[in-house]
């Protein structure tokens, strides 16, 4: 193979080359702007400087990166920049060309964060009136997150069976070269007829976080035609989205039981109301039973005092019939005993002792007073009537 | 596909409907056993359709790419 060296390459060719290796060169500096400007494009061109030792490099930013930061270089900021080196041909100069500017330092990031906060709600984009409600039984589902780490599987594990239609795009969600992925994704879910929006990713701190409080994804995020759910961990300072969010939710789990709500809400009521529907007519039919079974039983009641009734007729009639044979027995004993009585008792009897009965005008005379002398009177005896006149009368002394 | 056919709008009538129905029996002091008959087996058919769309229905995932930056 043919060295470098023992080809002989052109200028051009060289520089090509020269940039090819110098791709690989990408990081991140740190250092002072010490010069800023915008040439006739829009691109802004501006060095950095080492705090340390005065050395410079010279940085240049596309003015579509530029825009995407809302940092506003300035000589004396401390900025990191995150890009490769490249030589420009028609002057040989060596550039840094950056893809991505954010402001050095926790203070810095601080700063900017209050000062677009105060912003941002001055202009009333965190207002609550602004906040929408996803509708219930959410479907179609678009998901931001990053396809490393264990948010997306948090959430897919804990996004309930109830036929959600997820679409899902990878997008970086760390630090401030988040920010173009994540616009991009939100670019590309706007043309897509969701129910709602996730955005999701892990904890982190106020420089993991910078892409969220970024004002161009805030602002897209609040501008969203559908609810926006927010899933961003954070420690201190709440990421600016999670105010521009319709909904705003600590972790993964918390977003997929969010959108599960409305189904579980739905599958409780359903329950409900079938133990509601269904057992109160179950009651009916209980009732119904319970009085077909009290009939049945008072029928055997009725069967059963009917028998009794019966087994009862029975024995008054035998205790009747032997009753009446008593009475019977009873009344003959009590005739003979009569007739006996009669036989004795009877005045003809009498009669033929030698006892007559005296009668007047067919009235028996039982005392003195029942005649008077001259009068005749009958005396009935044994074999005839005796007719006589009173003579005379004797009164017993009482 | 018969199960989506239960889409979340005919989900929302149908619990609506269920509502109607307990209200009924509510206002009831002695149910009509033939009408409330035809309510219960209106609302069995209605708690079983959307339970069929609310237990078990799988999701779909599909990962798709960000467009590019203009």
């Amino acid at each position: 193979m043919q060295t470098q060296d023992e080809k002989i390459l052109s200028v051009s060719e060289y520089i090509d080359f020269l940039n090819s290796g110098l791709k690989e060169y990408r990081a991140k500096i740190i250092g002072e702007v010490s010069e800023a400007k915008t040439g006739p494009t829009g691109h802004v061109y501006f060095s950095l400087k080492d705090e340390n030792d005065g050395a410079v490099i010279n940085c240049i930013i596309w003015k579509s990166n530029y825009g995407l930061y809302g940092i506003e270089l300035e000589v004396g900021m401390k900025i990191m920049a995150t890009g490769a080196p490249n030589i420009y041909a028609p002057n040989g100069r060596l550039s840094f060309i950056a893809d991505v500017i954010e402001l050095a330092g926790e203070g810095a990031l601080k700063k900017e964060y209050e000062r677009l906060k105060k912003q941002l709600t001055a202009e009333g984009l965190f207002a609550p009136e602004r906040k929408r409600q996803v509708k219930n039984y959410p479907q179609k589902i678009g998901v931001i997150t990053s396809k490393q780490g264990a948010v997306l599987s948090d959430f897919l594990s804990n996004i309930g069976s109830f036929g959600f239609k997820i679409k899902m795009i990878d997008s970086r969600v760390e630090g401030q070269e988040a920010v173009a992925d994540l616009l991009a994704s939100i670019k590309t879910f706007k043309k897509y007829n969701l129910d709602a929006l996730v955005i999701i990713r892990g904890g982190g701190s106020l420089e993991s976080l910078m892409a969220f409080n970024n004002e161009k994804v805030v602002r897209a995020v609040a501008g969203f035609p559908v609810p926006v759910i927010i899933g961003v961990g954070h420690h201190k300072d709440e990421p600016l989205v999670d105010f521009a969010a319709d909904i705003s939710v600590s972790t993964p789990t918390a977003a997929a039981n969010f959108l599960n709500e409305s189904w579980n809400q739905a599958l409780l009521l359903i329950e409900r109301y079938e133990r509601d529907i269904v057992g109160r007519y179950e009651k009916i039919l209980e009732n119904y039973k319970d009085i077909e079974n009290k009939l049945k039983v008072a029928f055997q009641s009725f069967k059963n005092a009917l028998g009794n009734v019966k087994i009862n007729l029975r024995n008054s009639l035998e205790k009747s019939l032997s009753g009446f044979g008593e009475l019977l027995l009873t009344a003959n004993q009590k005739l003979s005993y009569a007739e006996k009585a009669i036989a004795l008792n009877n005045p003809e009897r009498q009669l033929k002792l030698g006892y007559s009965i005296a009668s007047h005008n067919g009235r028996i005379i039982k005392k003195v007073r029942d005649i008077k002398i001259g009068q005749n009177i009958d005396l009935k005896v044994v074999d005839g009537t005796i007719n006589s006149q009173v003579k005379r009368i004797w009164q017993k002394r009482s | 596909m018969a199960k989506e056919k239960l889409a979340s709008k005919n989900l929302n009538s149908n619990l609506k409907r269920l509502a109607e129905i307990t209200a009924w029996f509510d206002a009831q002091d002695q149910v009509d056993v033939e009408e409330g008959l035809k309510l219960v087996r209106e609302a069995v058919g209605l708690i079983s359709a959307s339970k069929e769309r609310l237990v078990g229905i799988e999701n779909e995932f599909e990962e798709i790419k960000k467009e590019i930056k203009e």
